[in-house]
């Protein structure tokens, strides 16, 4: 069992990263656990001591009820490992603490926002990101795939991004595909020659096969990211190695209608 | 759900019938076959033979026993005022209609008077689409029906269906008009909010795109949502419309794609397209 955190708002994006994470639990039995944090604004903070602590407990039991309800919105086919954790106070540094202190193994996510790439970023290059002690899923979608792409690249360490992908998708029962992505600017996407994927491809392939995993299709893509973004939508989810920087690659995750599992 | 089908003699309306036979059967839908001709007392020979061509090829796709409409026996056009029309009644009504005057017109004229939930018509490649020599029969009537329209043209698998979305209401009709295309085509289909910058009603559009995701991933059809800005819409659509079906949500006074679409715009779409262009209302 894949022990996993999910972090729920009451929100669209929630909504969407709960029945996701049911969908994942039918390829990857997940140990489930629930987080939300309720962040206060600095100006609602009261006194100290015991006014204090009874405000908090005001706030994480109205943070509570939003989780319950979600959760009984939703209902999805997942049971929980444990009661929802509510936090109060700043949602990264929860997280991470939680990350850190429970060992989880996957920390999963919902994102709607496609609009802008600058947003993606500005999310992909936060402490949540840059800090998480294990893989981050974010949920754009919802899907009926059962394929997975590991998204390759020049600038993809093929080990980092084999090894650590199949540290969360290795025991599930997902097919999975090699998408190499060479950036061009064209009308129209173009699928190239394997060989064109060079050693990172031909790395990526043998490093799955050390993992017992056989790549159904190894496809090098070249057009621009919303190109590519958009050939990616027939996955479930994309693996990658979590951008350093703002590169074509990520522009392309930003661009992906599927749901995006960032490892490093 | 009624729909209307206007054609003529050309190849384009000749292609459409498959896909029209298959739409009808699936929805159970009445269907008019309109046909418009310049003037004359009578039916002319070429029209009226064509439609009955087209209604015997639409009975022809169903199998014996599971047709919805019954072949037209009586092929003695009659007069009703100052239409000339035929029809059959199976579990559902077929009516083929003859009528004098502007393609567009008498196309808009009939919708309304038989409530259709749907205007179909074919076009040709020749010159972005084109209604025998006429560039601006499918524009008027995608333009100005008081229903969905379907222009189709060129009859062939789309990959996807792209559904362009703002927040104008998504009725039941036009939902079930997207599934039908989706299954026709065995298409995936892409849910695209159209957002306004800093606008309050992102969230109506957010919910209302959700709401779709959830209803089609829940019928097993492949379906993903996405949005954009409205600044980037009409680059993003005439892309889109090179890649497959684009539906338009273009209902209600609140439609924030009909403010942004100029008339040069469907105009534009109806050229780009290499399918078809659904416009949903």
């Amino acid at each position: 069992m894949l022990k996993t955190l999910l972090y729920i708002e009451e929100d669209l994006a929630s909504s969407i990263a709960l029945r996701f994470t049911g969908y994942l639990n039918k390829f990857i039995p997940l140990s489930l656990f629930v987080i939300h944090v309720e962040e206060p604004d600095a100006k609602d903070h009261v006194g100290g001591g015991l006014v204090q602590k009874a405000w908090e407990e005001g706030v994480s039991a109205s943070g509570r009820r939003a989780v319950d309800r979600m959760l009984r919105t939703e209902n999805i086919d997942c049971p929980l490992a444990g009661r929802p954790k509510i936090f109060v106070g700043n949602r990264t540094e929860e997280i991470i603490y939680e990350l850190r202190s429970g060992t989880y193994q996957l920390h999963i996510e919902g994102y709607l926002d496609t609009a802008d790439p600058e947003q993606f970023w500005a999310m992909l290059s936060s402490p949540l990101y840059t800090q998480a002690p294990c893989p981050i899923l974010v949920v754009k979608n919802l899907s009926i795939s059962k394929k997975c792409a590991l998204l390759c690249a020049d600038s993809v360490d093929p080990r980092k991004l084999v090894e650590k992908s199949m540290e969360v998708l290795g025991e599930s029962t997902f097919g999975f595909d090699i998408v190499y992505f060479k950036f061009r600017e064209q009308e129209e996407l173009q699928l190239l020659d394997r060989e064109e994927g060079g050693s990172n491809l031909r790395d990526c392939v043998a490093l799955l096969g050390e993992h017992g995993k056989k790549a159904d299709n190894m496809t090098v893509v070249s057009g621009t990211p919303e190109q590519v973004g958009d050939y990616l939508k027939d996955y479930a989810l994309v693996a990658s190695t979590l951008p350093g920087r703002k590169s074509m690659r990520m522009f392309t995750l930003a661009n992906s209608l599927a749901s995006v599992l960032l490892v490093h | 759900m009624k729909i209307l089908v206007t054609l003529d003699t050309k190849q384009y309306s000749q292609k459409i019938i498959k896909d029209v036979a298959r739409l009808a059967g699936n929805t159970l839908a009445d269907v008019v076959f309109l046909g418009v001709q310049e003037d004359g007392k009578k039916p002319a020979g070429t029209l009226s033979a064509a439609l009955l061509k087209y209604h015997r090829d639409l009975c022809g796709y169903f199998g014996a026993d599971e047709s919805p409409y019954l072949e037209i026996e009586d092929e003695n056009w009659q007069k009703d005022g100052a239409d000339w029309s035929l029809s059959s009644r199976g579990l559902k009504e077929f009516r083929l209609l003859i009528r004098t005057g502007s393609v567009a017109q008498q196309t808009l004229a009939v919708a309304g008077e038989v409530g259709s939930d749907l205007v179909i018509l074919g076009c040709s490649r020749k010159f972005g689409c084109e209604w025998d020599g006429e560039m601006n029969v499918p524009l008027r009537i995608a333009r100005d029906a008081p229903c969905s329209v379907l222009v189709i043209k060129e009859v062939k698998k789309a990959g996807q269906i792209i559904s362009i979305l703002d927040q104008s209401k998504v009725s039941q009709d036009a939902l079930e008009l997207v599934n039908q295309l989706v299954t026709l085509h065995d298409a995936g289909l892409k849910i695209v909010g159209v957002k306004e910058k800093r606008s309050r009603k992102a969230d109506k559009i957010e919910k209302k795109m959700v709401e779709l995701l959830k209803y089609y991933n829940e019928r097993e059809i492949s379906a993903w949502i996405k949005l954009i800005n409205a600044d980037d819409v009409q680059d993003y659509v005439t892309a889109s419309s090179k890649e497959g079906i684009v539906a338009l949500w273009m209902g209600g006074k609140e439609s924030l794609i009909k403010k942004l679409f100029s008339r040069s715009m469907v105009d534009r779409l109806l050229e780009t397209t290499r399918s078809a262009l659904l416009i949903l209302r």
